[in-house]
């Protein structure tokens, strides 16, 4: 049992895998600072509604919000502790106006605002987060991201079902939370920032009937509150929260419209009827010429609409280390150095994405650029080491199968691979699959080489490094096993200096990068646009928009 | 016979109209889709007689002639295609920038897409995929249908009630989701496509060929023939085959049609054709993101397709004018 | 009548039976590879203990065999189990998205009638003119148009280029429900004609031929003779007679759509029953894919038992039951 829940310990600090087309997060994207004024310059009122594209989430009650959908209408009703800049992802004041790690960073107190309410009106205590986290621990609520707690002491006997609360978070008073972790935990306060960590009022769920309610109409602290309950398939209505303890937002509510898929937003959008939107691939050049690329690739400005600022996230090949031709390391050195980055980054994404030339991506503190030495196209280099490996021009290898997850628009690139492989000599056989099986044979290990894509949950470098490359981590899917790199990791998350982690971390990122267990490939951009009438909107590297700032020029 | 037979064809059918909604343009097959007053003499003049209707039958003749064009280009593709506009599934990706969404040219008529393959050469080895797919699952439909048809029409009782039963079943299951989940169950790829088409068309054939079984086997002749002791497998094949037969020809040669609609639907849903083989669905699916930048994407392949299935349809509307069978419409 | 009412329900009870084993068959382990508790969360791992509670939860730790006489129990009670993925129960899923299939059949059918059996009539009568030739025509090609490429093009013309050629005066909504630009059935528009291409052809082909084989018959004849007019003639007697087969085409039609048009569905984002339980077979999400299909099939069979009988009133010369036993 207790190595199961060293396995959900593993997830702690995980990352939410990419399917498609990027957009998930973690993280709130609030700025502390605002005109809080009702009128701009022009004279013209600062408010409108504005129609936001999502699909259909699978939550919006954060006891089990993960996905980016639900994620944009959680992080405008709820406000957890922190909150992260969404230019930079500085970490900021939330609903906790300070706080502070003891010297290992094992203990956390959080200090709440005062005065600050819920939409029922009542204000928020500690005791409200500690409800919400107790909440998303208790196994009777079948909550699919306890995992952002793991780390918090109490957590595994929550999740066995042997106690019923989290014995690590003391409510001192109400507005002092204390937070104690069964380990040193240097990144914890980036955890806490998590949107679906608000607090969540008591009172609204002590019926069964409030619960089932609470799922379609969540009553949180944040500048927005549900305007109804969401209504399936079709959308989800939030209005300016006007008690709201910071300013109050300038909108007077935001439409999220629920699509099936982003080209028919798209055309929506074309048509009018959508202020933002994802640009399904092969319209972002001319989405550009049409409406302008953003400054900085987060914010809107008229004429300046189309974001393709960098996301948290990298998408890359996998190599199954345990096959009898992928053992070989100099096989995957010459693969991943046989891809044409550039090419599919230019042809397939537009330029809508970077070549990734390391694991973790742009954003991140400690981003190191060419941090793996084979994350770069180099034919006649790959041609070198697959001779050095023993197969001269491919001679005496056998067909290798790509595994991937099909109808997810990874077609494109899986060809390109495909056709660059063969270009020196590696015959590469595609081989789509559905994605619930897909995932089976990642598990099992069913497959040669394969891929997926990551997207941070918190802006920090532990987020890519342990889930996928610690030996017993239930992601590490190319099973990468290092038992250097796993005292490595360890290690590295019980140092309390933010710069000597980093290094750390650093360190380990080059010694996994020689070895190449995965091929990172290109890390993601916002693909994304929005209408001429929008201002000041911000839509932050982990995909959060932040609404309380926005507002419509109505002329 | 069962009480099922002196209803009204279209009703009794159930589902006549089933596959339309997954695209497929089969006519509704009716119980009297038979051509009972023919005996076995006269059916040597019958293929004849058809044939010089059907060529007088202009739009039939036309669809004949698209039908055999498009074979002969799609089996000698290999010969000119890749050397006049490049390997159709091949990129070089250093230089698919400057390939890539051509607009349509003398070099490439019908452009390039977005990983700089020419269209034509797509379109036309999509062909293969889509004439295979017509040809080999509509042969899987008549060969189970056939069989299957002719032992509940043959020896009836319960081997028919269990038979047109399953049949019943089949076609009360929603037909692409059927197929749908036969792909999920049978994995992608272009083998699996013929086998989920082909195993969800048997109903009909067989319903087709049993009620003309059942009307042809009470001829005298055919008792004549029991009574002179002949076996179940020569009375089939030398007396029931050949006046059971025409009704099949004529539905077979419409559900190609249908089958090929299927295929582009399951490409186009990313469950059927894998990539990089060209099918005609997959482009369409792949043009989707290009409805306005590169509309060419779409228009051709869609094109293809409509043609290709209209041969079928108006060739097999010849055939059944033709045959003289009273398929209802 | 009575009794053929009571026996067709009869019949219907070994064919839903047998539905619901197909259905279970392929949710059998082994059947269609893909864990549907792991799939809730994708490739996250969930916590072993929610692991086994879920499992438990949907009586996944039973044999196949007791999981269905279970499922079968419930059935009885309308019950159909809850979701995996949405953790709702399956009847409120379905009682939001059903709606949506039944209004686009509607509009689909209202389209079918007006185009489609207008066109037979006029090329019916005006059998070999220039319309008669056009409507042949024109209906076999819409039977060849792959309907989601018949979607993307009207997408085009009537959302996007008519929209640049009227200066924005003119134009259709491409996809969704509902909008603050257009009243909800404008929506309908584009999807219902999508969804009707097919039948729409073949009513106006089944009207034509009816009505020609009508209008053969001696009764008309005798009547034109006696010097009626031909055009009271023909929507006085013929087109009452045509008119039967082409109700019964057409009712038949809506059960059919009753189970949903994944296709029209995915061009123009409509939210009905056919995506939802195609998107759930994906997710593996098996009381949505068994629950939506035993909705479908129960619709279809209700609507065609409907036909059948209306079918009996309308046409008094079908006599069910007895006479060939």
């Amino acid at each position: 049992m207790s190595s199961r829940i060293r396995k959900s310990m593993a997830v702690a600090l995980a990352l939410v895998m990419v399917v498609a087309v990027a957009g998930l997060g973690g993280c709130k994207a609030k700025t502390d600072t605002g005109t809080g004024t009702d009128t701009g310059s022009t004279g013209a009122t600062k408010g409108g509604t504005l129609s936001f594209y999502i699909n259909e989430p699978a939550f919006i009650d954060p006891v089990n919000a993960q996905e980016s959908e639900g994620m944009q209408v959680v992080n405008s009703v709820f406000d957890s502790l922190v909150d992260f800049d969404p230019a930079t992802s500085e970490i900021m004041p939330s609903a906790a106006e300070s706080w502070e790690g003891n010297a290992d960073a094992s203990v956390w107190t959080f200090k709440l605002r005062k005065g600050a309410k819920f939409h029922n009106g009542r204000e928020v205590t500690a005791q409200d987060f500690k409800y919400a986290w107790e909440r998303i621990c208790n196994p009777e609520n079948k909550s699919e991201i306890s995992y952002h707690l793991a780390a918090v002491k109490g957590f595994d006997e929550m999740a066995a079902g042997t106690a019923k609360e989290l014995s690590g978070v003391k409510v001192v008073d109400d507005y002092t939370l204390e937070v104690t972790l069964s380990y040193p935990f240097g990144d914890f306060e980036y955890v806490v920032g998590h949107p679906a960590l608000g607090p969540v009022p008591a009172e609204e769920l002590d019926t069964p009937d409030k619960v089932k309610a609470f799922l379609d109409m969540p009553i949180g602290n944040g500048p927005f509150k549900m305007a109804e309950p969401w209504s399936h398939n079709q959308g989800i209505k939030v209005v300016r929260f006007d008690d709201y303890y910071g300013d109050t937002a300038l909108l007077d509510g935001v439409d999220f419209k629920i699509f099936k898929d982003e080209e028919t937003a798209f055309l929506e959008f074309k048509a009018g009827n959508l202020d933002f939107t994802s640009i399904p691939g092969g319209q972002i050049e001319a989405s550009i010429q049409e409406y302008g690329e953003s400054a900085d690739g987060y914010t809107i400005e008229p004429g300046k609409q189309v974001l393709t600022g960098s996301e948290l996230s990298t998408y890359y090949m996998i190599f199954n280390t345990k096959d009898a031709t992928l053992k070989n390391a100099d096989v995957r050195r010459a693969i991943s150095m046989a891809i044409n980055r550039e090419a599919i980054v230019t042809s397939v994404y537009e330029g809508t994405r970077s070549p990734a030339t390391g694991i973790v991506p742009k954003g991140i503190v400690g981003y190191q650029d060419g941090a793996w030495p084979y994350a770069k196209y180099d034919k006649e280099g790959a041609i070198a080491l697959l001779e050095k490996a023993g197969y001269p021009g491919g001679k005496g290898l056998p067909e290798i199968s790509l595994s991937f997850n099909s109808g997810s628009g990874h077609e494109p690139v899986m060809q390109l691979i495909q056709s660059d492989l063969k270009a020196i000599g590696v015959n590469v056989k595609l081989d789509g699959q559905e994605w619930a099986q897909y995932l089976d044979k990642l598990d099992a290990g069913e497959f040669q080489l394969g891929r997926l894509g990551w997207l941070a949950d918190y802006p920090i470098m532990d987020n890519f490094l342990y889930p996928l490359f610690y030996s017993k981590s239930a992601d590490n899917h190319s099973f990468y096993n290092d038992p250097a790199m796993d005292t490595a990791i360890l290690d590295a998350r019980k140092v309390t200096d933010p710069a000597a982690r980093v290094e750390a971390y650093r360190a380990i990122e080059k010694t996994i990068g020689e070895a190449a267990p995965v091929a990172p490939i290109v890390g993601y951009k916002h693909q994304r646009v929005g209408s001429a009438r929008i201002r000041d909107f911000v839509f932050s590297p982990m995909s959060l928009a932040a609404l309380d700032k926005a507002w419509i020029e109505t002329k | 016979m069962t009480d099922r037979h002196i209803h009204d064809p279209l009703r009794e059918e159930g589902h006549p109209i089933k596959d339309y909604r997954s695209g497929i343009p089969a006519t509704p097959p009716s119980e009297d889709v038979t051509n009972a007053d023919l005996s076995s003499a006269a059916s040597r003049t019958l293929w004849g007689d058809a044939w010089r209707r059907l060529r007088r039958n202009k739009l039939a003749m036309a669809g004949l002639i698209w039908a055999i064009l498009i074979v002969v280009v799609a089996l000698s593709a290999d010969l000119w295609v890749p050397q006049r506009y490049g390997d159709p599934e091949l990129i070089d990706s250093t230089t698919v920038v400057e390939r890539m969404l051509l607009k349509p040219s003398v070099e490439h008529p019908f452009g390039t897409d977005r990983l700089g393959r020419d269209i034509l050469g797509r379109v036309i080895y999509g062909a293969r995929v889509s004439l295979a797919v017509g040809i080999v699952a509509e042969s899987i439909s008549v060969i189970i249908g056939l069989i299957l048809g002719a032992l509940a029409a043959y020896y009836g009782k319960w081997w028919d009630t269990l038979i047109m039963r399953l049949a019943d079943i089949f076609l009360a299951f929603p037909y692409i989701l059927f197929a749908i989940a036969l792909i999920a169950v049978l994995g992608r790829g272009y083998i699996n496509v013929f086998i989920a088409i082909g195993i969800l068309g048997w109903p009909t054939i067989a319903r087709v060929f049993r009620s003309s079984i059942l009307s042809v086997k009470e001829n005298e002749y055919v008792d004549a023939a029991r009574a002179l002791g002949a076996s179940d497998l020569r009375i089939m094949s030398r007396h029931i085959m050949p006046n059971a037969v025409a009704p099949i020809i004529v539905y077979s040669t419409m559900s190609v049609g249908g089958a090929i609609l299927t295929e582009a639907a399951l490409s186009f849903l990313g469950m059927g054709v894998q990539p990089p083989t060209p099918s005609w669905g997959l482009m369409l699916s792949e043009a989707r993101a290009y409805l306005f930048t590169a509309p060419w994407l779409m228009i051709y392949p869609g094109a293809a397709i409509l043609t290709t299935v209209l041969a079928f349809v108006l060739l097999g509307d010849g055939l059944r004018d033709a045959l003289d069978v009273k398929l209802k419409d | 009548m009575l009794k053929y009412i009571l026996r067709r329900i009869l019949q219907m009870i070994p064919v839903f039976i047998g539905v619901t084993i197909l259905l279970f068959i392929l949710k059998a382990p082994g059947i269609l590879p893909g864990d549907p508790i792991r799939m809730i969360t994708g490739e996250k791992e969930i916590s072993p203990v929610l692991y086994q509670t879920l499992i438990e939860e949907n009586g996944l730790d039973k044999p196949l065999v007791q999981q269905y006489f279970i499922y079968l129990g419930k059935l009885t009670h309308g019950d159909l189990g809850k979701s995996y993925q949405k953790d709702r129960p399956v009847t409120e899923l379905f009682a939001n998205t059903y709606p949506n299939t039944i209004k686009l059949a509607f509009a689909a059918i209202v389209v079918e009638i007006l185009i489609g059996v207008g066109a037979g009539i006029i090329s019916a009568i005006k059998q070999y003119s220039f319309w008669d030739v056009l409507v042949t025509l024109s209906t076999s090609i819409l039977v060849s148009v792959p309907v989601f490429w018949l979607g993307m093009v009207l997408q085009v013309i009537f959302g996007i280029e008519m929209k640049k050629w009227t200066g924005g005066a003119f134009f259709l909504p491409i996809s969704g429900m509902s909008g603050d630009q257009f009243p909800a059935w404008v929506h309908l528009i584009l999807p219902a004609v999508t969804l009707a291409s097919v039948s729409t052809a073949y009513a106006a082909r089944i009207m034509r031929s009816q009505l020609l084989e009508v209008m053969g018959q001696d009764y008309i004849r005798t009547a034109t003779a006696k010097g009626l007019r031909h055009r009271s003639v023909v929507f006085k007697h013929a087109l009452k007679n045509a008119l039967i087969p082409v109700v019964t085409f057409i009712g038949l039609d809506l059960g059919a759509m009753m189970s949903g048009a994944i296709l029209t569905e995915t061009i123009f984002n409509w939210p009905g029953v056919g995506l939802e339980i195609y998107l759930a077979i994906g997710q593996r999400d098996w009381p949505i894919v068994i629950g939506g299909v035993i909705i479908v099939v129960f619709a279809v069979m209700i609507i065609n038992l409907l036909v059948d009988i209306s079918y009996a009133f309308l046409d008094p010369r079908i006599r069910y039951g007895g006479a060939a036993e």
